[in-house]
């Protein structure tokens, strides 16, 4: 499973800093300042110019939750308007740290996976995920995906490293941010509960504790419980539940701001009277994927949850790259899969294909005024394709490996 | 049982009696509102005024002048161009024949010059028939006929109506071609009464044999007088030698001599109206007719219809108090409050006022103050709110450190 890499370039302790340092002169080379309003790179629930201008109601004393700009989530709020500075410069510094805590992580991950103390792909597995421009253009941006994806990385390793109570805290932050980290739950669970070790090849039924199911749940939600006691501590009042939470799931979707997700186009021209059944539709599409994934991959949770992370990030309401970045970031972590993806240079050369698609049609459309939405939702389009291509191979590689090589002679059939 | 039917009347009586009291309160806080006026003791809340002249042509120049200055009037006395509607047939002031031309004088040496910039004509032209003058009285245009071509009024309004032009008997011609008789002016009136659209209108007419325009009248709350009696001429007053025409007509001059000595603050009556007027001076007898009029004529004021004046009091809210203005104030759309306010400080006592706008500014420093320290614990309270809110988590993190 280790390559044969063995450069002192790419060893852990250099790639990370390199990486992080390279990011920090990047931001303050003004790298920033011209992705700072990107519609690919912060959505409205992650924009950094939002967060400033809530941070300056909250801080004359008006209720950032009573207009309908400010969507992020009071503890946000609260920790920037009191620990941390909300200034530009310490915004990148704190995602290229964000960034390279989740290169770590991934790190760390990898490790227990492969069940050593260090081997030789770290490095390429930290400069996977932190020079993927998917990845480094959120930071550069100063959204706060980055941060996002960092606690989901976050929970991964603490969970398989069988450390269930600050798995179970990063995913609940992670779900005052975004509640869509709750369908994060059960192959989390399913995770803590087994091992991460790759049993993709060797699939069986799984065999957990099931009495420890509950526990582990009501501890989660009790996390859960207690943010949601500071967010009301700190908002003051629970205005903020509709603007935060409600953005998602209410029945309207409020702010159709373009993204490269594919909800926001369908909603701009969806009649009212059917407004609540499609958000209901949408929402729950979203439910459907969670149980099949832990059932067929209940032998290796680890990869469940890296698929539902591939489908959220294309099916989510408010995405951004950087969920997309996290999903083809984590498959450096499964390279046992490599040899069974059936069409890896499609899929890359579709995503090549979007990201050159993606700003283009955009900057047609809203800065040059001579394209119209349907170009961009064509290439949000395109990008789901990718999406969905990149999906679709991972699954069946992972799958296929139980099948094992092919042999000559005989043939893999499916009944 | 006769005791009990007689205590059942009694009940029953004395019922219906306290009922018809209980609800006559009402009746007395308007009665009251609008017996507070003075003098005037009018019922109204808006004023509006029809204007027109029905003949064409250079030589019935001074049949618009008619309509113009009384258009003059009643703006400068405060009723404003939504509420006038003025129905020119023909425009002397850009004819090809006036030597002054966008201009309409009421005198000869044309010291008065009636057009100005701000006239708004409502009816120009061929608009201004007998169909559409009935029409506008009777409120029953087409939907596309614009607002500023409807009279609007309702039931408070009192509507000065003046008519120019050539007449006759119980006739008034329009524009060469047709004529409306009393009968229809009467009937246009009946119409408007019946459906509330007024509440007292003055009618004045100055054409020949003037008053038997409204000998037929029959709907109460009208007053209506006319220029000359029947089988006299109305004459006109005067020519401007370098216009060469007669510019206005005699009883119309004498109504705006009286008129230009008047403001919004006048009280002088109708009766000093129909007296100031010299029937040696104009060659004629003018009548009024006030059978249908209930005000007596020396209580009425000549601003109630061609001023926009009405009964105003300024509640203070803080207090509770109604103060009695009796302001003049316009019934147009916009800065009515403010210009009834800034005429107030002219002639309301003194006294009264300013220590009204003591009291006035008092509350508004206190609140100010409750507000600014509002801010202050606000923002106070939501320092503690935040730290406390990354205690709660700090604290999160801590125990779930230690549980590792």
């Amino acid at each position: 499973m280790s390559s044969s890499y063995s450069s002192p370039l790419l060893r852990l302790g250099v790639v990370l800093p390199a990486l992080t340092v390279l990011k920090l002169s990047a931001h303050l080379a003004g790298v920033s300042d011209v992705l700072l309003h990107d519609h690919q790179l912060s959505s409205p629930l992650t924009s950094f110019s939002q967060l400033q201008e809530g941070l300056y109601l909250f801080r004359h004393g008006i209720d950032p939750y009573n207009g309908g700009t400010f969507r992020h989530s009071p503890l946000l709020l609260a920790l920037f308007s009191s620990v941390l500075p909300s200034s530009k410069v310490f915004m990148a510094t704190l995602l290229a740290l964000c960034d390279a805590v989740a290169a770590w992580a991934l790190v760390r991950t990898w490790r227990a996976r492969q069940n050593v103390p260090s081997s030789a792909r770290d490095g390429l597995v930290a400069a996977a995920y932190l020079l993927n421009p998917y990845n480094f253009l959120p930071s550069l941006a100063l959204s706060t995906s980055p941060l996002e994806s960092a606690l989901l990385l976050l929970a991964v390793m603490f969970a398989s490293q069988k450390k269930a109570a600050p798995s179970l805290l990063s995913l609940a932050f992670l779900s005052h941010l975004t509640p869509n980290a709750i369908l994060f739950l059960p192959p989390l669970l399913l995770l803590l509960l087994t091992d991460p070790h790759s049993h993709l090849a060797s699939p069986q039924k799984i065999s957990f504790k099931r009495h420890k199911v509950l526990p582990l749940a009501v501890e989660f939600l009790l996390y859960v419980g207690v943010l949601t006691v500071a967010s009301t501590l700190v908002a003051g009042n629970l205005n903020w539940v509709a603007q935060t939470w409600g953005t998602w799931y209410a029945f309207t979707l409020p702010d159709l701001t373009p993204n490269v997700g594919m909800w926001w186009y369908f909603f701009t021209e969806m009649f009212d009277h059917f407004r609540p059944f499609f958000l209901m539709v949408f929402s729950v599409h979203l439910l459907i994927y969670v149980a099949p994934l832990c059932i067929k991959f209940q032998h290796d949770p680890l990869y469940a949850l890296f698929i539902l992370t591939g489908i959220l990030a294309t099916f989510k309401a408010y995405p951004t790259l950087a969920d997309m970045g996290l999903f083809l970031s984590m498959i450096s972590i499964f390279p046992e899969t490599f040899p069974y993806l059936r069409f890896p240079i499609v899929t890359s050369l579709l995503h090549l294909h979007s990201a050159l698609l993606l700003p283009l049609f955009h900057h047609l459309w809203l800065t040059q005024g001579t394209g119209n939405a349907n170009f961009y939702y064509a290439s949000t389009l395109v990008f789901a394709c990718s999406n969905g291509a990149a999906i679709l191979d991972c699954l069946f590689a992972g799958l296929r490996i139980a099948v094992g090589k092919e042999v000559d002679g005989y043939e893999v059939v499916q009944e | 049982m006769l005791p009990l039917t007689l205590l059942h009347l009694f009940l029953g009586l004395s019922a219906s009696l306290l009922g018809a009291f209980a609800s006559d309160h009402q009746e007395e806080t308007v009665k009251g509102f609008f017996g507070r006026n003075g003098t005037s003791q009018s019922t109204h809340t808006n004023n509006w005024a029809v204007l027109v002249c029905t003949s064409r042509y250079w030589f019935n120049y001074r049949h618009m002048s008619n309509a113009l200055s009384m258009y003059r009037t009643v703006k400068r006395l405060g009723i404003p161009d939504s509420n006038i509607i003025l129905m020119l047939a023909d425009d002397a002031s850009c004819n090809a024949r006036n030597k002054f031309p966008g201009s309409v004088y009421a005198n000869p040496g044309r010291h008065l010059d009636l057009y100005g910039e701000n006239v708004e004509v409502d009816y120009r032209g061929y608009e201004v028939t007998v169909e559409n003058l009935i029409r506008v009285l009777t409120g029953r245009v087409e939907p596309s006929v614009p607002r500023s071509k409807r009279l609007l009024t309702d039931e408070h309004s009192n509507i000065f109506v003046y008519m120019a032009g050539h007449g006759g008997n119980e006739f008034l011609k329009f524009q060469d071609n047709e004529e409306i008789s009393a009968f229809d002016i009467a009937d246009a009136f009946e119409q408007m009464y019946q459906k509330k659209r007024y509440n007292e209108i003055f009618f004045m007419v100055d054409t020949c044999q003037a008053n038997s325009l409204y000998s037929k009248l029959y709907s109460p709350n009208i007053l209506a007088t006319g220029s000359s009696q029947v089988g006299e001429n109305s004459y006109s007053h005067s020519s401007d030698k370098d216009l060469g025409v007669a510019v206005i007509d005699a009883y119309t001059h004498y109504v705006l001599e009286l008129m230009e000595g008047i403001n919004k603050t006048s009280q002088s009556t109708m009766q000093d109206l129909f007296s100031s007027i010299d029937p040696n001076k104009i060659n004629s007898h003018p009548g009024v007719r006030s059978d249908l009029f209930r005000r007596p004529l020396d209580k009425t004021l000549i601003t109630d219809f061609f001023g926009g004046v009405s009964q105003i009091e300024v509640v203070d809210e803080e207090e509770g108090v109604e103060e009695e203005a009796g302001l003049a104030g316009g019934n147009g759309e916009d800065s009515v409050s403010s210009t009834a306010t800034a005429q107030a400080r002219s002639f309301v006592i003194p006294g009264r006022r300013a220590s009204r706008s003591k009291r006035h500014t008092e509350p508004i420093s206190s609140t100010s103050t409750t507000t600014e320290a509002n801010e202050i614990w606000g923002w106070v309270g939501s320092s503690t709110r935040t730290w406390g809110a990354v205690a709660l988590f700090g604290g999160l993190v801590g125990w779930v450190r230690m549980r590792s």
